[in-house]
């Protein structure tokens, strides 16, 4: 039996709606303002209208920060989904050590992204690190802080250690929720594991395949830290993604509007990536069984 | 294939997966027991003497760090019990009520949750300012938790379905007030559900980079911005000590999500695929 909200119902509501309103609804329209109007530290904001769009859009480096930020976006995603997904169906195999390498595979989520580069920086220096040293032996030095593809390489690398754990939980759960009968109808139909795999496993895993996916998008497209942290955008500003450089805008430069027209055109693209999702979920809101 | 050869394969495969993923993580720790001379040794020293030098110089040389970790516990803990204790009441309510607005606040609570965090820094920055919170734990508190209620609530919620709702009409029938039900009958109940959302807010604050780096620049900085700060600078960094630190930071947490894995995985398909 379920009730239509009264008044008890709203109050109850309020505190989640007022953390959202204040710390997200609301500043997320005010930027759109912010992006409308040329201001600096000190200075009363002046009405620019679409200009700062115009500035943004002819920046030579926003758009190597766009062609960054979507290169390793995709790259990242869809290698992360495709590891979570041979992870997930290792463990749905058995494997020996279950429970310490479930554990294992879990640690890097509880990873700060600043360990997670410390790291990763360290075991990937070509003079000191035992990684990078181990590649130059072998003939494939790697130079990340010089190159600039090289650099973003690695950020994939560290970025897909971080998030491997989330798809790969997700990927689990949705594999065990395939039920068993499923594959004894195919095993009597006399199908392979290969085939099992491309015309049971697979399908039946569209649905969680593309949560993951979109989910991951809209992660990706924000991602600051890892760059940040790694080359600070560097060398020339040639590693920098969406979020670095609008950062360096605002905060280094003291740019707000330019920086918040980046914002709102980073909020646009992930509103396009998540209707999708929400669409989907709308669905199944509305038909009840949320 | 033959069964020798799959085997062998499947243990290749187990041990480059438990090298990837844990790898770093153990680089990181045995490196802290290290002697400096040791912990860049090439190749690796996998066994060697430990010493407990470098937590012992943490303790007196780096005297700024524990303040630190003392921050980002509050900031973990703050941010987790206004989140978790916001969204037990909001989930009561997604549970327990239907209806059209009811539907279309819950769409809106998710799509707003994806938009990217460091969007809502540029014009927060000067209100932050302008409120006297800049450098302050509180406005991480807000923050951290207002990026979590979505989540923790669509948790709770999806954990109160579960309680028959013949509870709430027998409590009532029995002169429960509304309040009673929510705190006497739901809440006991649905504690796997709350300590469910809590692990996910207390790593992401307590990990959590951007935030810290844009609203505190010195009473409030939390262990990752300080640890971030060491590691970027060029001159001098006594890599002992700062793996010490880090190793501080790391294994509670991490010790945290292992030991609360069935709740992360409850929480997780809760949150995102139910949800």
């Amino acid at each position: 039996m379920m009730k239509k909200p009264g008044s008890a119902a709203v109050a109850l509501l309020a505190p989640v709606h007022l953390l959202l309103l204040a710390a997200i609804a609301l500043p997320s329209l005010y930027v759109f303002w912010m992006s409308l109007n040329e201001s600096t530290y000190g200075a009363d904001p002046v009405f620019v209208g679409w200009r700062n769009y115009e500035v943004v859009l002819t920046d030579p480096y926003f758009w190597r920060a766009a062609l960054n930020t979507f290169v390793v976006t995709n790259v990242v995603v869809y290698l992360e989904v495709a590891m979570g997904l041979g992870l997930a169906l290792l463990f749905t195999s058995g494997l020996p050590f279950r429970k310490l390498m479930f554990a294992a595979v879990l640690m890097p989520y509880a990873v700060s992204e600043v360990v997670g580069v410390l790291a990763w920086k360290i075991l990937m220096d070509p003079n000191y690190g035992v990684i990078g040293r181990t590649l130059a032996d072998l003939g494939w030095g790697m130079n990340w802080s010089a190159s600039p593809v090289q650099g973003l390489v690695l950020v994939s690398i560290i970025s897909i250690w971080q998030h491997l754990p989330f798809t790969f939980l997700l990927l689990y759960a949705g594999l065990l929720s395939i039920p068993r009968a499923v594959y004894e109808a195919a095993n009597i139909d006399g199908a392979g594991p290969v085939r099992t795999f491309c015309h049971v496993t697979l399908p039946l895993l569209v649905p969680t395949l593309l949560i993951v996916v979109i989910f991951r998008l809209i992660f990706a497209i924000r991602m600051f830290s890892e760059v940040w942290l790694l080359t600070k955008g560097g060398p020339a500003r040639l590693t920098e993604v969406l979020s670095v450089y609008l950062y360096e805008g605002a905060f280094r430069n003291g740019e707000f509007g330019t920086a918040a027209a980046t914002g709102w055109l980073m909020v646009v693209s992930s509103i396009l990536v998540a209707s999708f999702y929400l669409w989907q979920m709308q669905k199944r809101i509305a038909s009840g069984n949320a | 294939m033959p069964k020798a050869l799959r085997q062998l394969l499947r243990a290749f495969a187990v041990l480059v997966v438990f090298c990837w993923s844990a790898g770093p993580i153990l680089f990181v720790v045995s490196s802290s027991f290290k002697r400096q001379l040791d912990i860049f040794a090439y190749p690796p020293k996998v066994v060697f003497q430990p010493t407990f030098d470098h937590y012992v110089a943490l303790w007196h040389q780096w005297d700024a760090f524990l303040p630190t970790l003392w921050n980002s516990v509050i900031a973990s803990v703050g941010a987790t019990v206004l989140a978790v204790g916001v969204s037990f009441l909001g989930g009561y309510v997604y549970s327990r009520y239907s209806g059209k607005l009811l539907a279309i606040s819950a769409v809106y609570m998710i799509a707003i949750r994806l938009l990217p965090p460091i969007v809502v820094t540029l014009p927060l920055f000067p209100v932050v300012d302008y409120l006297g919170l800049s450098d302050t734990l509180t406005v991480l508190i807000l923050l951290y938790a207002s990026f979590w209620v979505s989540m923790c609530t669509m948790i709770i919620k999806t954990f109160i379905d579960e309680i028959p709702t013949e509870l709430d009409e027998a409590a009532f029938v029995d002169g429960a007030t509304h309040l009673q039900t929510i705190t006497r009958v739901i809440l006991p109940l649905s504690l796997q559900g709350m300590m469910a959302a809590a692990i996910f807010v207390f790593v992401y604050s307590w990990n959590e980079y951007l935030f810290a780096l844009i609203f505190t620049t010195q009473n409030a900085k939390t262990a990752p911005l300080v640890i971030s700060e060491v590691m970027d600078a060029i001159y001098g960094t006594d890599w002992g000590v700062l793996f010490a630190g880090v190793t501080i930071q790391l294994v509670p947490v991490v010790a945290l999500v292992v030991l609360g894995q069935r709740l992360l995985v409850a929480g997780l398909t809760a949150g995102a695929v139910k949800g």
